[in-house]
């Protein structure tokens, strides 16, 4: 009796996920690619080596890589010092970090578009020097390194706190200087949670639309981004091409989910 | 003196950690600093290492000064309470950190650590992980990495802490051997007295920030200095009137008596007792069998008193009325101790 009770629980609790599995995930992605490719494989060939299109994935890969190479440097500074030293305003910055992820990205962009705008202080001598940040690809990249700054660090941070400073203290005593003491010590110790904070900071930065939106400006083949150029094209009533460049993002985001996996098995393994 | 304090100094917040410190360590020996947990034993280990800094004072290593060099640069081997091995290093990786910082030649290095796992016994476990190791393996392999660069100052840790109590004891012989076999100058920390007395040779006693007093076991045994190493070092019964005991001189305005098991003789209402006079009668509360002995607890008036008697000897039961006898005791005045002895003992033997 007990038994068959809990075996109807589980079928039932299977079901739910499946339905909700195929309703949210399984038929979106099914749509995505059959509208890319109701009007055969030509078209979606076309729409996929589009000029504009290719822009848009070079420009995306870009501001991904400039932000996960930032926020790589900035998450391993932020989460060894906050893991292994004590400072006064410690618990406030650890709450700052996460503010990136709790604002909406709106509000992150219209923050840019203030400090660096014709409006802000600064904007007469930025143009002096030549730099443009707003409608240009150097506020592109500043939204994206800005939604994705918590991730890395945020894997970090408990991984460092955990491990505490003995072996440090241990090495230094032997006389390792502090570049020594980091790549033996303690990157192995965060090496899994570092890879698999740069991937979540990947897959956010690539998918980036409200902070990037603000501060692009939409400027076809100069500041759109992926996501940007979907909008555009479905805005247009360009469904096939809409889709076609969406299953590009699609495809890019399976890629970094299997990496994701790999890196969770192998972290799992080795501990 | 290998090394010496002078005048440490250290304060955590308004916490002191080390008050006044001042004491030397000759070279080649063992040495422990004893207290309980707070006294400030750690503290003075990691200043000595170099990880923190004394506020004022001098410490001096070998005949130099060594508060502005790093501790990287000072040549101390540390055995941390933890072990703190390196976890993503195989054992002989973990032996061999010291050497390849120091960018020892390769074949050199290869010999000292094949040397050293031989002599922690743990040869064939070389690739092992410090995870797959027993606490007293680690413990061993933590005892390899730090001499392994050859340092002329070894500290140690509370080293004994985390294993367990039959490890302990191998472990605690083992380490004393290692290091007379090696003849570098050690410290270690340890809130464990016994642990303490079997393996050190000098022990320094701390408290509260303070050094209460420093010498061999022996001597710290049997003339504490102060009231706090009367009553931290050997086991120790507190009595408020000591007076009601016959036959002791008289201290003004001593604070109380601290009496150790060995300085109490009881005895059978039928026994003979030498000097039954001086003795007090006493009530049984308990006994217990301690395994090399018995270990009796009794009340004479207000006090309660405990001693041993051989398995040999004569049963005593709980509730008996018997002849307690006091040899000796440790009188208190505030930080002062006196040492008393009974007045019967002292005209016997110059009768005799």
């Amino acid at each position: 009796m007990h038994k068959n009770q809990s075996k109807t629980v589980k079928y039932i609790l299977i079901g739910i996920c499946a339905v909700f599995a195929f309703l949210f995930l399984l038929l979106p992605l099914y749509i995505v690619f059959a509208e890319a490719l109701r009007d055969g494989i030509e078209k979606y060939r076309d729409a996929v080596t589009d000029e504009y299109t290719i822009k848009a994935v070079l420009l995306t890969v870009e501001a991904t890589a400039c932000a996960v190479v930032i926020n790589t440097i900035f998450g391993i500074f932020a989460a060894w010092a906050v893991g292994k030293f004590n400072f006064k305003g410690k618990k406030v910055f650890t709450t700052l970090i996460d503010l990136p992820v709790t604002i909406s990205p709106i509000i992150a962009g219209l923050i840019f578009v203030l400090i660096f705008g014709r409006q802000s202080v600064l904007y007469p001598f930025l143009q002096n020097m030549g730099i443009k940040v707003v409608f240009a690809v150097p506020g592109i990249i500043l939204a994206t390194v800005f939604v994705t700054f918590p991730f890395i660090s945020r894997e970090l941070i408990p991984v460092l706190e955990a491990q505490g400073t003995d072996e440090e203290e241990a090495a230094a005593l032997m006389g390792a200087g502090g570049f020594t003491i980091f790549t033996k010590v303690t990157f192995p110790h965060i090496k899994w949670a570092f890879l698999y904070g740069l991937v979540l900071c990947t897959a956010r930065a690539m998918g980036e639309f409200g902070a990037v939106s603000v501060l692009s400006g939409h400027l076809r083949g100069k500041t759109n981004t992926l996501p940007l150029h979907i909008e555009i094209l479905f805005n247009e009533f360009q469904y096939v091409p809409a889709f076609a460049v969406s299953s590009i993002l699609v495809i890019m985001a399976v890629i970094i989910l299997i990496a994701r996996s790999v890196i969770e098995y192998k972290g799992k393994k080795e501990c | 003196m290998y090394v010496e304090l002078k005048n440490i100094n250290k304060n955590f917040g308004s916490y002191k950690a080390s008050d006044n410190v001042n004491f030397g360590i000759e070279k080649g020996k063992l040495a422990a600093l004893l207290g309980p947990s707070g006294s400030g034993k750690t503290t003075i280990l990691r200043m000595i290492a170099g990880l923190e800094s004394p506020d004022s004072g001098e410490i001096i290593i070998d005949g130099k000064t060594v508060n502005n060099i790093p501790a990287s640069k000072r040549g101390i081997g540390f055995v941390f309470q933890n072990y703190a091995l390196f976890r993503y290093m195989t054992v002989y990786d973990n032996i061999a950190f010291g050497l390849n910082v120091k960018k020892t030649d390769k074949k050199k290095t290869d010999e000292r650590v094949r040397e050293l796992i031989e002599l922690i016994g743990l040869k064939g476990l070389e690739k092992r992980y410090p995870s797959q190791l027993s606490g007293g393996q680690r413990q061993r392999v933590a005892f390899a990495r730090a001499i392994a660069p050859n340092p002329q100052l070894l500290l140690l840790d509370e080293p004994f802490a985390a294993i367990d109590a039959k490890v302990r004891q191998e472990l605690r012989s083992w380490l004393k051997e290692m290091i007379e076999k090696l003849g570098v100058t050690s410290i270690f920390v340890t809130h464990d007295r016994d642990e303490a007395i079997e393996v050190a040779d000098d022990i320094i006693i701390t408290n509260k920030g303070r050094i209460e007093q420093k010498g061999s076991p022996y001597e710290i045994y049997q003339n504490p200095a102060t009231a706090f190493t009367a009553s931290f070092f050997g086991q120790a019964a507190f009595i408020d009137d000591y007076g009601s005991f016959k036959t002791f001189d008289k201290i003004e305005n001593a604070d109380k008596a601290i009496l150790r098991p060995e300085f109490v003789r009881v005895t059978k209402k039928g026994e003979v007792q030498k000097y039954k006079n001086s003795a007090s009668e006493g009530i049984v509360e308990r006994v217990s069998f301690r395994g090399s002995d018995m270990e009796i607890t009794v009340r004479c008036g207000g006090n309660v008193l405990s001693a041993r008697r051989g398995l040999d000897e004569e049963n005593i039961s709980r509730g008996e009325k018997v002849d307690v006898f006091i040899y000796r005791m440790f009188v208190t005045k505030g930080d002062n101790v006196y040492l008393l002895e009974n007045k019967a003992v002292r005209e016997d033997t110059i009768v005799i």
